[in-house]
């Protein structure tokens, strides 16, 4: 989860709980992910509290949930997708609680952006490497293929927004990005349908990558539609 | 503003438009739109059977042959 790269010395004024309960609604009625959002909400902040309550550094809780997915992606990559997906379970809450962390505990800073960014590359990057390599063990040269395409357009997803941003206001376009990707991965790790995600994921990324490059087209030639 | 100039969304019929809005997503999480996109992918990805997909790992016709008894 991609923490706001912006210095914020105190802690903000409205708490976790309070944001999250007028989050999911849409005119008075709560949305299926919504619902599913503050489900897992619950564990979630007790689990933040206590980072809080131990003044765990964020950036250290960034490290612990990529060293843990590295664990997934080996998993993956052995095809015990069942333990992947319960590894990346356990990643994803890390990377999930330290930008909530380092709000709560005001140690939010412009180089925890950014090494959270990096870090999340690299996780994702791990991920696929696991698939690459279970599927070149398995002798199939077509699912190694469409991983390294998921892989390259994962990354052209990211990279797209960050230059795109460095050119115009914002490029939030686009539906595949990291947390979809993540979820994506545990539903086919769990239920294995890895193949079905994977050629999700691939088709969803090239056309937000797609999506970006328009807009930024847009935005630069001064038609802009905001986003 | 001229019918050449306006935002291209603004000149296309309602069938190419449900396809522009899936390219050019701008919607946010938690929306109606966002969990239509979120039930038609878990539709994809449950039914679909892994055989037509070559899936390395799963075989079979899956959910989707179970439920039509293939």
């Amino acid at each position: 989860m991609t923490r706001p790269a912006v210095c914020r010395p105190a802690i903000p004024s409205v708490g976790l709980q309070e944001s999250t309960r007028t989050l999911h609604y849409i005119d008075g009625q709560m949305t299926f992910t919504g619902a599913v959002g503050a489900i897992f909400m619950f564990p979630l902040s007790a689990i933040i509290r206590i980072c809080v309550v131990l003044r765990i550094h964020p950036n250290v809780l960034t490290f612990i949930g990529v060293c843990i997915n590295l664990a997934a992606a080996w998993a993956l990559g052995v095809g015990r997708f069942v333990l992947a997906g319960f590894i990346m379970v356990a990643a994803n809450l890390f990377d999930f609680i330290d930008g909530k962390v380092a709000h709560q505990t005001g140690t939010a800073s412009a180089f925890g952006g950014f090494w959270d960014s990096v870090m999340d590359r690299f996780s994702d990057l791990a991920l696929f490497l696991g698939l690459v390599y279970l599927y070149a063990s398995l002798q199939r040269a077509d699912y190694v293929l469409i991983t390294a395409l998921a892989m390259t357009f994962t990354v052209l997803t990211s990279y797209a927004r960050a230059r795109a941003e460095s050119l115009i206001d914002k490029c939030k376009v686009g539906f595949m990005e990291r947390p979809e990707r993540i979820v994506l991965f545990m539903i086919g790790a769990f239920t294995n349908r890895m193949a079905a995600v994977l050629w999700v994921i691939l088709v969803l990324s090239v056309l937000t990558v797609a999506g970006r490059i328009y807009h930024t087209w847009r935005e630069l030639e001064g038609r802009g539609v905001t986003a | 503003m001229s019918a050449r100039t306006a935002p291209l969304e603004e000149r296309l019929p309602l069938p190419l438009l449900f396809f522009w809005r899936i390219f050019y997503w701008t919607y946010e999480r938690t929306t109606i739109p966002y969990d239509l996109m979120v039930i038609a992918i878990l539709a994809f990805v449950w039914l679909t059977p892994p055989d037509w997909l070559g899936d390395p790992t799963a075989h079979g016709m899956g959910w989707l042959g179970r439920l039509l008894g293939w």
